[in-house]
């Protein structure tokens, strides 16, 4: 072999890590496709202020599924995180409307999320429960933890500096907005350009290959789940901020438009790679879907409804594009000979 | 004890309940030489290389590295001795690409808080510096080694080894998946690592890879040490005849 004066091509510079490849793509083809279409139905659709308005709902879930695209990407789960959401927010939130400093209420909410997060990468991790099973139970018992602590009880009235968090605007983008695009700039820069991203996508690549290098596969597992709850608390924070209240069934559910926005955003569920620019853009779709249907004047049921189909298709169009499933058998009746 | 060997094992003896699995097996390895290991299936080939890699423990016998006796007890025993071990499933990550394979676990990095920032340039030209070193020819350093062929990948987790200084790689059938045209590069991949001064023990049943590859055959039965033997001396109908039978041959390959 005489081919020692071969050059290694390193290919187009930004392309390293995939998060620009045909995915991300395919989501934004889908995400203007939605625009278009939405805006010929119904003109009401395609203003300034609704996109910053469907960006702002969007924002608590986008900085969820940022942390989910972590998790998911090492081949894990995490259904809950509605119950760490309203656990944390109804404790720091009662801590500061009866007083309380907002600094320290901000880091109560923040620290009680993330503790709740290492809890779970503990049981994962240590314990050996599977992600699934592990996080169905704390989903259960963190929500009774709420319900608990505040059932029936409607919190409001935060202090302003922590409102601004979901109202407030800069330059006319709101807050909340600014703090999600912070998250997913940061979540990606940490997925794409750090170690910890990297052991990341081994662990959920293979996970034996990362641990015959050496490196401790549990403690990676556990932090991916402490920065879930990182990205809860503030996923949370900025949801009542939004709303200026909490309550113990706050979040309810929101584990599945969290998990549904990083599925269409094209991770693989079967670990291994993620790609925050598409859990971003599954979270914005996911919005504008739910938006469309309110200014179409449809029932909030529709909105469920239309969420699990839309699930179903990006698994499927997933497993097609990895060649799971095989192309699909037309009974030979049915073949028109030309 | 001469020197020149890069490893000398001497006299192991392992047992499996009861199953005297190596008995007083030595065998020895040159700087920059390629040793095959053949022998049917349980001869003791594969607890031979695991010990030697340190994954399991003779229960008698000597290990010498540079003449010295040693103790090997765990893979970063090994690993300390410049002994890498070439793992069956590779140890690859197939969504990660060439270099973040290369460097899983020994990331070039910076760190900013407790941050470990990525120095993916540095990683980036140390993994093109190593794949030209041994003429590997990749497609491109930032595809994921999914998309890679067999031979390929297989060459990647050879040069993730080369990554540390590394005086022995021993390889447990790294060809057997292989295409002909694609075990013709690991193949490849071996010559250069002997032109670097890397001794390679290889565990394989293909005696044509065998013969083209080693310049000591040894073959093992039943746990025993049959003989050792240079591929320039005997030929194939030999080496089956060992190790079928048992009975070693001399030098103009007569049954001894």
């Amino acid at each position: 072999m005489s081919n020692s004066n071969k050059k290694v091509k390193t290919g187009a510079a930004g392309r390293a890590d995939g998060s620009f490849s045909v995915d991300g793509l395919g989501i934004t083809a889908v995400l203007l496709a939605i625009i278009v279409i939405f805006s010929f139905v119904n003109p009401r659709f395609l203003s300034t202020a609704n996109f910053l308005n469907i960006l702002s709902q969007a924002a608590p879930f986008i900085i969820m599924a940022v942390g989910m695209t972590f998790v998911i990407t090492a081949a894990g789960i995490d259904l809950s995180v509605g119950s760490i959401l309203a656990l944390s927010t109804v404790i720091g939130f009662e801590f500061m409307s009866s007083g309380g400093s907002p600094v320290v209420g901000v880091m109560i909410i923040i620290i009680v999320a993330i503790a709740l997060g290492l809890l779970n990468g503990v049981l994962v991790a240590y314990l050996a429960i599977p992600p699934f099973i592990a996080t169905l139970a704390t989903m259960v018992s963190l929500r009774g933890l709420a319900l608990l602590h505040s059932a029936g009880t409607m919190h409001f009235g935060l202090p302003e500096s922590v409102a601004f968090i979901g109202q407030g605007e800069i330059l006319g983008i709101p807050m909340s907005v600014l703090v999600a695009l912070f998250s997913a700039l940061f979540g990606y820069f940490l997925l794409n350009f750090t170690q910890f991203g990297i052991y990341c996508r081994a662990l959920g690549g293979n996970k034996e290959a990362l641990r015959l290098t050496g490196v401790s596969v549990k403690l990676v597992e556990v932090l991916v789940y402490g920065f879930m709850g990182l990205m809860v608390g503030l996923g949370g924070l900025v949801m009542i901020a939004r709303i200026d209240s909490t309550q113990a069934t706050i979040g309810t559910a929101s584990e599945i438009h969290v998990i549904a926005a990083v599925i269409i955003g094209g991770t693989s569920l079967f670990g291994g790679k993620g790609s925050i620019y598409g859990s971003v853009a599954g979270a914005v779709l996911l919005s504008m879907v739910a938006n469309a249907l309110v200014i179409g004047g449809a029932d909030f049921f529709w909105q469920l409804v239309i969420t699990g189909i839309i699930v179903l298709f990006a698994v499927l169009i997933g497993n097609l594009r990895e060649g799971r499933i095989s192309t699909v058998k037309v009974p030979s009746f049915l073949k028109v000979k030309f | 004890m001469s020197t020149k060997e890069f490893l000398t094992v001497s006299n192991l003896n392992k047992w499996y309940d009861g199953l005297h699995a190596l008995q007083n097996v030595s065998l020895k390895i040159g700087k920059g030489e390629v040793v095959a290991l053949v022998g049917d299936n349980g001869s003791g080939k594969s607890s031979l290389v695991k010990i030697i890699a340190g994954a399991q423990h003779s229960d008698d016998g000597e290990i010498f590295i540079n003449g010295k006796m040693v103790s090997v007890t765990s893979p970063k025993d090994a690993s300390s001795f410049g002994i890498a071990a070439l793992h069956q499933n590779l140890g690859l990550v197939g969504s990660l690409n060439v270099f973040e394979n290369i460097f899983l676990g020994r990331e070039e990095t910076r760190s900013i808080g407790p941050i470990k920032i990525l120095d993916k340039k540095k990683m980036r030209k140390r993994a093109i510096e190593l794949l030209e070193e041994l003429s590997i020819d990749v497609p491109r350093l930032d595809v994921p080694v999914l998309s890679m062929s067999g031979g390929q990948r297989q060459c990647v987790a050879i040069s993730r080894l080369l990554l540390d200084q590394v005086n022995l790689i021993l390889m447990d059938e790294p060809m057997a998946a292989l295409g002909v045209a694609e075990g013709k590069k690991v193949l490849d991949m071996i010559e250069r690592l002997k032109e670097k001064g890397v001794s390679v023990l290889i565990i394989s049943h293909n005696l044509e890879h065998v013969f083209s590859i080693a310049d000591r055959i040894s073959v093992l039965k039943n746990g025993r040490m049959v003989g050792t033997v240079s591929p320039k001396q005997v030929n194939r109908s030999d080496v089956v005849r060992m190790i079928t039978t048992g009975e070693s041959v001399d030098s103009d390959g007569a049954t001894q």
